[in-house]
């Protein structure tokens, strides 16, 4: 992961960006908010710890900024203990999440652990159940055959192998293929079903979608 | 010397007898009010140097024999269909027709063979009043037809031509990309499908 970190104390900098490169990241410093701004302008970060006590720019102006520009990083807010309003704020200017100062090293690191399995682990790049194989990454499905499949497919089928055996209303799964302003319904939905349902058969997968139009859907194994 | 012997010119004369038949069962679902079988159809005889190129690379004797009874496809038919269901309903027609029998048959649409080729295959025996390669009438002759969507079809064109170049820059990428395409081709090819049932569920 290629992080930034915005903190003016120097000493403390000094002694993350220490602690994170030993763990394997890419680090680069900044110690001030306007610092912070120019860097994650130039390069790519995954995330950006931000203290918010800096001077030129605090780190919530900077943040702002940052969202402003269509900056999507992770970002981490560093906020004094006291301060709920900070942390209110930060995280309503677009934050992540937050640590009170003053943290532990340790808890810095737990967290950017969790949020690598969030991104790496949980969005597994193959899924499989019963004969089939879903390769997210390359939007294919397999079984006896192969077939690519659209992004939506991808998604819904995804939810469904996560999920086997579990009655999926329609509501639900039009949560997980389409966005709230596609403005999908049932009869959207219906016809993505009709179409994953033939390419499970294509491929001679020993797996269906179970389910009427309006749902819900279920996706089960059949007998060869 | 003639690969064929002395069926070589009954060859051409069973491939246009077969076609016909083939164009016949498609009339009848028309005349019937279903769609047609299917949108083209082509056929050749293999010609006689790469009949004796098959004979030699399968060890057998280069004899007018092998080449019309070991060797199966001296006479082909590609039916070029629209949508994969058609492929199915014109293998159902050609099975249910009585001047042939099928004797082999491979689904390399359900089965895509490991580079992503996709078709169907049939052989069949035909009967014919048209002497064989002994001079005796009426006689069999084998018919190898390949059925396949035009999606499949154009895939195979451009599998042919990379096979057949002599120098491709970086052929296991090509390769791979050609499988990609197959499949993204076999997408189109279910959605098509799905789209008419939708449509005609909805008459």
């Amino acid at each position: 992961m290629n992080i930034l970190l915005a903190e003016d104390e120097q000493q403390l900098s000094r002694a993350l960006v220490t602690a994170m490169k030993a763990t394997g990241y890419e680090v680069d410093p900044a110690y001030n908010g306007q610092e912070a701004v120019e860097l994650a302008a130039q390069n790519a970060y995954d995330v950006i710890i931000l203290d918010i006590m800096m001077p030129k720019l605090n780190g919530i102006e900077a943040l702002k900024q940052l969202r402003q520009q269509g900056n999507k990083a992770y970002v981490i807010m560093l906020t004094a203990m006291a301060e709920i309003d900070d942390r209110v704020t930060g995280l309503d200017a677009g934050a992540d999440d937050y640590l009170t100062k003053p943290f532990s090293l340790k808890e810095l690191l737990a967290r950017l652990r969790s949020l690598e399995r969030r991104s790496d682990d949980y969005q597994e790049d193959v899924l499989n159940f019963a004969d089939i194989t879903l390769d997210n990454d390359e939007q294919r499905l397999e079984s006896h055959n192969s077939i690519a499949l659209s992004g939506k497919e991808t998604k819904l089928l995804a939810y469904f192998m996560k999920n086997p055996g579990k009655a999926l209303s329609s509501e639900l799964l039009l949560d997980q293929g389409w966005d709230k302003d596609d403005e999908a319904d049932e009869t959207d939905l219906w016809i993505y079903i009709s179409y994953l349902r033939q390419k499970l058969r294509s491929v001679n997968a020993h797996v269906t979608i179970i389910g009427e139009k309006g749902g819900p859907f279920t996706l089960a194994q059949t007998t060869a | 010397m003639d690969i064929y012997g002395t069926a070589t010119p009954h060859l051409p004369q069973l491939l246009d007898q077969v076609m016909d038949r083939i164009r016949d069962l498609s009339n009848k679902e028309v005349a019937n009010d279903r769609p047609k079988l299917y949108e083209h159809l082509i056929g050749r005889v293999k010609a006689q140097a790469s009949m004796e190129e098959k004979c030699r690379r399968k060890g057998y004797p280069v004899t007018p024999e092998s080449a019309l009874t070991k060797c199966k496809d001296a006479i082909g038919i590609r039916v070029v269909c629209n949508f994969i269901d058609d492929v199915y309903r014109s293998i159902d027609r050609i099975k249910n027709a009585d001047w042939c029998t099928v004797v082999e048959e491979k689904d390399y649409i359900t089965n895509a063979k490991p580079n992503g080729y996709r078709s169907y295959h049939l052989i069949l025996d035909v009967e014919t009043d048209l002497p064989d390669y002994l001079g005796q009438a009426p006689s069999h002759y084998f018919v190898e037809i390949q059925l396949r969507t035009i999606a499949m079809d154009s895939w195979a064109s451009l599998e042919h031509e990379m096979k057949y170049k002599h120098h491709v820059n970086d052929p296991e990428r090509i390769e791979k990309e050609l499988r990609r395409c197959a499949d993204q081709l076999a997408s189109c090819d279910v959605q098509m499908q799905t789209i008419r049932q939708l449509i005609n569920e909805s008459n």
